[in-house]
C-alpha cells in the first residue's frame, strides 16, 4: 500500500521534529510505525538524523527491540538470538484463576498462552513501537477517522483454515458486541469504534471506521489490547478445547492445576521462526515457590515476577534480571469533591509530604521511577520533562495545611497493602492521620461502577493499573470530566480539551503541547498521586537461554528465543 | 451393629446437609461478585450483570441452592465458574491427590511415629526418650511451611537431589519432600501420645506379674504392651489423619501439589460455588469416614467397646 497524502504529511512533521531535536530516533520510529509509513518513507524520515539505517531498522514490523538500557544484577545487552535453536523452554506462572479465552482473559498466565498460539493485526514491542503481524501496513485517511489495514496473504489457521478478512471483522464483532465479556476490548474501545464501524473494502482491506479521529488508534488494534487476537470466523467459545490460531505455537495440552504445553507450530507464516521446539508452561500458587522453582532449574523464566523475592539470586551468574520501564503504577486517588480533598491544598500537601524516592527504595529496590503526579509516564515520548519533581518538602506541606488537621480513610485491596502502609508511616511523619481500610479485592471491585463501588467512590484508595501504550487510555477514563474510572470525581475543561485535542491531533508538536497541558494541570490539581512507575522485570536461566527479554505489558515474546 | 452404622450414616448425612447449606449461605454473605471476578475489574456493568444473568445468579437464593442439591445428588455437580469445567471431575482428581499425599504420609507416620513412641515409653526418663521427646516436640513446633522450604534450599536448589515441587511430572519423587515435612510436622505428637501410654501400661500390674514369670522383652512388648498401649494414640491418629485428609493448603502451595485444599482455597477466595459445595461436602465426607475407621479401630483393639450402644 503506497504512502497516502496525510501519511506523507506527517512524515515530513516527523522529519522536521527529528532535525530539530525534539524527537529521538526511537520516538521517530515508535511514531513512524503507528502511523504506518511505508520503509522507504521511514528511511527518508531517519536521514533527517544524519544517519543511514538499515531496512530492518526502518521497519515497523522488524522484531528486533531497542536494546533499552538494564541495570540488573546480570545485564542482558542484546536480546537478539544468537544461540542454538531447539529445546523446549519452561515458563512459569501464577495459576490462572479464570479459564484460558483470548476473548475474555485477563490474568498474565492466561495472556501469555494465547499470545503464542494467536496474533493480532499489530504487534506491539517492549519500546511501544508497532509491527506487523497479520497486518502488513496500515493508513489513516480522512484525518485519522478511518483506518484502512491491509491483510497478510498465505496464513493459515493451525486447522488448515485461511486467515481472511472475515476472520477479522467477525473477531471484532465479538469485540465490539455492547455486552462483550472482553474488558479490555470494551475499555480500549469505548468512544473510539464501534461495532458497525469494521468493514471490508473491495480490495478485500480491512477499514476502520471510528467514532472521532484517533491517531493512535493502530494501538487499539495491537496486542497493547490484549483480547483483540484473530480468532477463526466461527470460534464459540471453549477455546481450550479447540485452541486454533495462527501464532508460532500450537496448544497441545492444558491442565488448570499443573500448566500447558505447547509445540511450535511447523506451518507458520513467518519462514523459520519460531526457533524454539516448544514451550511448557508450569503453574504454581505461591510466588515464592515459583522462585525456587527457578532457583533448581525447573523453570527456565517467569511470566510475571517480584523483584523482591529476587534477591536469592544476587550473585548468581547462571541467570539475568531483564528490566524494561512500563506505564504500570499504582494510583493514589483522592475525591476532589469530598472534604477535606477538596481543597487542592491539601491534596498538594499529602504529595509534598511524601518520601518517593524512599517508597522506590522500600518497595521496589529502587528499579521503579520516581512520578510527579500526573498521566504522562516517562516511557511516553510526549512526557513533558522540564516540570518541577516533587519531592518531600515537610515545609511545604506546613505551609499549605496552615495549622489545619487531616485526616482520611484509605481503602485499598491486598496487593496494594505494603504501599498503603508506607503512605500511611510517611503521612504520620507530617502530621497527616491515615486509618487504613483494607478490604479483600473482590469487595474492593465489587458493586456499581456507576454509583457504590469502593475502588471509584471511596474518600481516597489505591489502584494498581497495568500499563498502558498510549497516554490518553489512562487519561479519559481516569481523570477526564465524567471519566468511567474517575475516581477522583476531578473535573477540568483544560484537561478535557487537551486530551481531545492530543487524540485527534496528527501533528507530534501539537501532541506534546497538550501532553504539557494535561502534565501541568494535573499537577497543580493534584487529584491523584503517583509516586512511582513501574518497572517490569524478567528473571531468567541466560546459562541455558538467550533472547529473552522483559516487556512493558509482562508479554512473553519468543520468536527469537535460542538456546545459550 | 446395623443399628449402630444406620445412626453413623444417618449423622453423616444430616450433617453433611447443614454444611452445604452453612456454605452456601456464607458465600452469599462474603462481599464480591463472582461475574466481576470472572470478567475482570474494567469490564461494563451490563456485561457483568449479563454474566450473572448466564451463571444463575440472578434467580434466589433458595431456588439456586435448590437447584444445586437436586443436581449434585443425582450426580450432577455443576460446572466450575471460574475455570469452566466439570466440577465433579476438578474436585475428584484433586481429592485422588490428597488420598495419595494423605495415604503416602500416614503409611510412613505410623510405623515411626510407633516405633519411637515404644521406645521412648519403654526407656522412659533415658537419655534416648528426652532425645526422642525433644526432637518430637521441635518438628511439631516447626510449622510445614517453614521445614518444607528448608527441605526445599537444601535438597532441591543445594544439592539438586529432589525435584522443588510435586508435579505429576516427578511421580512419587515429587512426594519424598512433602511427605517429609508432613512427617515431621505430625511425627511429635503421636509419639508422645504413644509414649505415655506405654508408659503408663508399663506400670500395670500384668506387666509386672508378666516380668516375674519371665516372659523375654520382645514377648512382653508383641504381647501386652502393644495392644493395651493403642487405644489412645489411635484417637491422635485419627487426629492427624483428618488434619492430612482435611486438605494441606500450606504443603500443597509450597510443592505445587494439586490436592483439594488448593482447591478448597482458590474456590473460597473467588465465591465459585458448585466447587466450594463440591469439595467442602466431599472433604467431609472423607473426614467422617476417618471418624469411621477410628471407632472401628477403638472396637478392635478394646472388646470393652461396643458397636451397638451409643458411646
Amino acid at each position: 500500500m503506497p504512502d497516502n497524502d496525510l501519511q506523507r504529511q506527517w512524515a515530513s512533521e516527523l522529519a522536521d521534529l527529528a532535525r530539530s531535536g525534539v524527537f529521538t530516533r526511537r520516538e521517530v520510529l515508535r511514531k513512524a510505525s503507528a502511523y504506518g509509513l511505508s520503509i522507504p518513507l521511514i528511511g527518508t524520515v531517519l536521514a533527517s538524523f544524519g544517519t543511514q539505517t538499515a531496512a530492518s531498522d526502518a521497519n515497523p514490523g522488524a522484531s528486533t527491540v531497542d536494546g533499552r538500557s538494564t541495570s540488573s544484577p546480570t545485564r542482558s545487552s542484546s536480546p537478539m538470538s544468537s544461540g542454538a535453536p531447539g529445546g523446549i523452554l519452561s515458563i512459569g506462572a501464577l495459576t490462572p484463576s479464570t479459564a484460558v479465552d483470548p476473548v475474555v482473559g485477563f490474568d498474565a498466565a492466561s495472556i501469555a498462552i494465547f499470545q503464542l498460539t494467536n496474533e493480532y493485526l499489530i504487534g506491539l514491542n517492549r519500546d511501544f513501537t508497532l509491527r506487523p503481524q497479520l497486518a502488513t501496513e496500515w493508513e489513516p485517511g480522512d484525518n485519522g477517522q478511518r483506518w484502512m489495514v491491509t491483510l497478510r496473504e498465505g496464513v493459515t489457521f493451525t486447522d488448515g483454515t485461511p486467515f481472511d478478512a472475515e476472520a477479522v471483522t467477525s473477531s471484532f464483532a465479538r469485540l465490539l458486541d455492547p455486552e462483550s465479556p472482553s474488558s479490555s476490548a470494551q475499555s480500549a474501545f469505548a468512544g473510539i469504534l464501534e461495532a458497525d464501524g469494521v468493514s471490508v473494502d473491495d480490495t478485500g482491506n480491512i477499514v476502520f471506521e471510528l467514532v472521532r479521529p484517533y491517531a493512535d488508534f493502530p494501538y487499539l488494534i495491537s496486542s497493547n489490547t490484549y483480547n483483540a487476537v484473530i480468532l477463526p470466523t466461527e470460534y464459540a467459545g471453549s477455546y481450550i478445547d479447540n485452541p486454533v490460531g495462527t501464532g508460532p505455537f500450537l496448544l497441545d495440552s492444558y491442565s488448570a492445576a499443573e500448566g500447558a504445553t505447547l509445540s511450535r507450530n511447523e506451518s507458520y507464516w513467518e519462514a523459520g521462526k519460531p526457533l524454539l521446539d516448544g514451550v511448557e508452561f508450569k503453574f504454581y500458587q505461591d510466588p515464592q515457590a515459583q522462585v525456587i522453582a527457578l532457583q533448581s532449574g525447573e523453570i527456565d523464566t517467569q511470566v510475571t515476577s517480584q523483584i523482591g523475592l529476587l534477591a536469592s539470586l544476587e550473585g548468581n551468574g547462571d541467570y539475568t534480571i531483564d528490566e524494561i520501564e512500563s506505564t504500570g503504577l499504582n494510583v493514589l486517588t483522592m475525591r476532589v469533591d469530598t472534604p477535606p480533598f477538596d481543597r487542592k491544598e491539601v491534596r498538594q500537601a499529602v504529595a509534598f509530604a511524601l518520601d518517593r524516592v524512599a517508597i522506590n527504595e522500600t518497595l521496589y529496590n529502587g528499579v521503579d521511577t520516581i512520578g510527579n503526579d500526573h498521566l504522562l509516564a516517562p516511557a511516553y515520548p510526549a512526557s513533558p520533562t522540564d516540570l518541577p519533581q516533587r519531592e518531600l518538602d515537610l515545609a511545604r506541606v506546613e505551609e499549605l495545611l496552615a495549622g489545619e488537621e487531616v485526616r482520611f480513610t484509605l481503602t485499598f485491596d491486598p496487593p496494594t497493602r505494603d504501599y498503603a502502609v508506607v503512605l500511611q508511616e510517611q503521612l504520620r511523619q507530617a502530621g497527616i492521620e491515615v486509618e487504613l481500610a483494607q478490604v479483600t479485592s473482590d469487595e474492593f471491585y465489587a458493586g456499581d461502577q456507576e454509583s457504590d463501588t469502593p475502588w471509584l467512590f471511596t474518600q481516597s484508595n489505591i489502584v494498581g493499573w497495568a500499563g498502558r501504550a498510549v497516554p490518553t487510555q489512562f487519561i479519559n477514563p481516569m481523570v477526564k470530566s465524567g471519566g468511567i474510572w474517575n475516581g477522583s470525581k476531578y473535573s477540568n475543561p483544560v484537561v478535557d480539551t487537551a486530551a481531545e485535542t492530543y487524540d485527534t491531533s496528527t501533528d507530534d508538536e501539537e501532541k506534546q503541547a497538550q501532553a504539557r497541558i494535561i502534565a501541568e494541570a494535573m499537577h497543580d490539581d493534584t487529584p491523584i498521586i503517583i509516586t512511582t512507575w513501574s518497572t517490569v522485570i524478567r528473571p531468567f536461566n541466560s546459562a541455558r537461554w538467550t533472547g529473552i527479554t522483559a516487556h512493558p505489558s509482562s508479554y512473553i515474546e519468543l520468536n527469537d528465543v535460542t538456546q545459550a | 451393629m446395623i443399628r449402630w452404622w444406620t445412626r453413623r450414616l444417618g449423622a453423616v448425612v444430616i450433617t453433611l446437609m447443614l454444611t452445604s447449606v452453612v456454605v452456601f449461605a456464607l458465600t452469599n454473605v462474603i462481599p464480591g461478585d463472582v461475574a466481576r471476578r470472572i470478567l475482570g475489574r474494567e469490564a461494563s456493568q451490563a456485561s457483568v450483570d449479563a454474566k450473572r444473568m448466564e451463571l444463575g445468579l440472578d434467580r434466589p437464593l433458595v431456588e439456586q441452592y435448590g437447584s444445586w442439591l437436586v443436581g449434585f445428588v443425582r450426580g450432577d455437580w455443576g460446572t466450575s465458574f471460574t475455570k469452566q469445567e466439570p466440577v465433579r471431575d476438578l474436585v475428584l482428581s484433586h481429592l485422588g491427590k490428597s488420598l495419595v499425599l494423605a495415604g503416602i504420609t500416614f503409611a510412613i507416620l505410623l510405623p515411626v511415629a510407633l516405633s519411637l513412641g515404644l521406645i521412648a515409653g519403654l526407656r522412659s526418663g533415658t537419655r534416648t526418650d528426652r532425645t526422642i521427646t525433644v526432637l518430637g516436640l521441635c518438628g511439631t513446633a516447626t510449622p510445614e511451611f517453614v521445614s518444607g522450604v528448608a527441605l526445599l534450599v537444601l535438597f532441591s536448589v543445594r544439592f539438586s537431589w529432589l525435584p522443588p515441587s510435586a508435579r505429576s511430572e516427578y511421580g512419587l519423587k515429587g512426594l519424598v519432600l512433602p511427605v517429609t515435612a508432613l512427617v515431621i510436622v505430625c511425627t511429635g505428637y503421636v509419639t508422645r501420645m504413644v509414649r505415655a501410654s506405654v508408659v503408663s501400661t508399663m506400670e500395670r500390674p500384668y506387666i509386672r506379674t508378666a516380668r516375674l514369670k519371665g516372659i523375654s522383652t520382645v514377648s512382653l512388648v508383641r504381647r501386652h504392651v502393644l495392644r493395651n498401649s493403642m487405644v489412645v494414640p489411635v484417637a491422635a491418629l485419627g487426629v492427624q489423619l483428618r488434619y492430612l485428609l482435611g486438605g494441606l493448603i500450606a504443603v500443597e502451595l509450597l510443592f505445587n501439589y494439586a490436592g483439594i485444599g488448593s482447591v478448597l482455597l482458590e474456590a473460597a477466595q473467588q465465591k465459585d460455588v458448585p466447587t466450594l459445595q463440591a469439595a467442602t461436602l466431599i472433604s467431609g465426607v472423607t473426614v467422617m469416614l476417618t471418624f469411621v475407621v477410628s471407632d472401628l479401630a477403638y472396637g478392635a483393639l478394646d472388646p470393652r467397646v461396643s458397636m451397638s450402644k451409643p458411646r
